[in-house]
């Protein structure tokens, strides 16, 4: 039977087992790395140098997650303030090494067009309801979850959810359904 | 054109979006910047004692069997007692100090 995140957490408090710590790591960094590849949008390595120190945090802070949320929500919130620890000291990071993002997709999911178009509509959007979209849209956080983690109100999520949305909606009406 | 369908179908888009980042040997590299193995606790706490007692031992023995406690706390009992009850006021508040902070630390500073 598999273990759930709880038994893990557990036994690395418990044990400081690594094992138990890398189970938690592999069910865990295709979320973390591809929410951080959507938000820095400069180069795939930079986002995995932060997904792992998105998990050696978490493995050092872990007597500070209390199981009130999720572990992936917890992850995320961490995950995200290196994100914006990196953004601060960059500045800005724009630009999208679309080539080797394409080249970590399934190609058998959506259409290349499609995907690309998405990409793009994507990178319009502002920060935050980027952000807020990811969450609540693409890794299925609740508002009250995605507050959580970028530690703003929940009526805000809402509201940025709801821009993004329509702004997505706009960009790709030509591929709506009809 | 519904407005709830089309949000399904951006939400799905998205989602699909999201495919599946290869592992790619990420685990192993996380694991290996680990920090080695804390020494656990109830094994801290066996050395620190053990430690302790034979400190204790040694002072014991080069002390010549411990006679300067005896003479220590025979003085102590001729201080007046004024004295007496500053130096326990002094040991309790020190003592309270140190649980304060330790719990100040335990919680990052936020007392509730």
């Amino acid at each position: 039977m598999a273990l759930t995140d709880a038994d893990l957490v557990a036994r690395v408090l418990l044990d400081d087992d690594h094992h138990a710590f890398a189970e938690l790591v592999r069910n865990h960094q295709s979320s973390v790395r591809g929410l951080l590849r959507q938000l820095v949008r400069t180069d795939v390595s930079l986002a995995d140098d932060l997904a792992q120190e998105t998990f050696l945090r978490a493995y050092k802070n872990l007597r500070s997650f209390r199981g009130e949320a999720r572990f992936s929500t917890w992850l995320y919130r961490i995950a995200y303030n290196c994100f914006r620890e990196e953004a601060r000291k960059r500045k800005e990071l724009v630009g999208i090494d679309e080539a080797q993002l394409e080249a970590q997709h399934d190609p058998h999911t959506t259409d290349p067009a499609l995907r690309h178009d998405l990409a793009q509509a994507l990178q319009l959007l502002p920060l935050h309801e980027r952000t807020a979209i990811l969450l609540c849209c693409q890794n299925g956080l609740s508002h009250d979850e995605a507050a959580r983690v970028l530690e703003i109100p929940l009526g805000t999520v809402k509201t940025n959810v709801l821009r993004g949305r329509e702004k997505l909606k706009r960009s790709l009406a030509a591929w709506g359904p009809n | 054109m519904d407005e709830n369908l089309q949000e399904d179908w951006i939400d799905a888009r998205l989602r699909d979006d999201a495919s599946y980042v290869d592992d790619g040997g990420f685990t192993a590299r996380v694991v290996q910047k680990l920090p080695a193995h804390r020494v656990r606790h109830s094994l801290r706490a066996a050395i620190l004692l053990g430690v302790t007692l034979v400190a204790s031992a040694i002072a014991y023995l080069l002390s010549g069997g411990g006679w300067f406690i005896a003479e220590g706390v025979t003085r102590f009992a001729l201080l007046p007692l004024p004295v007496i009850w500053l130096c326990a006021a002094g040991a309790t508040a020190l003592v309270m100090a140190g649980g304060l902070a330790a719990a100040m630390s335990r919680t990052g500073g936020r007392l509730r």
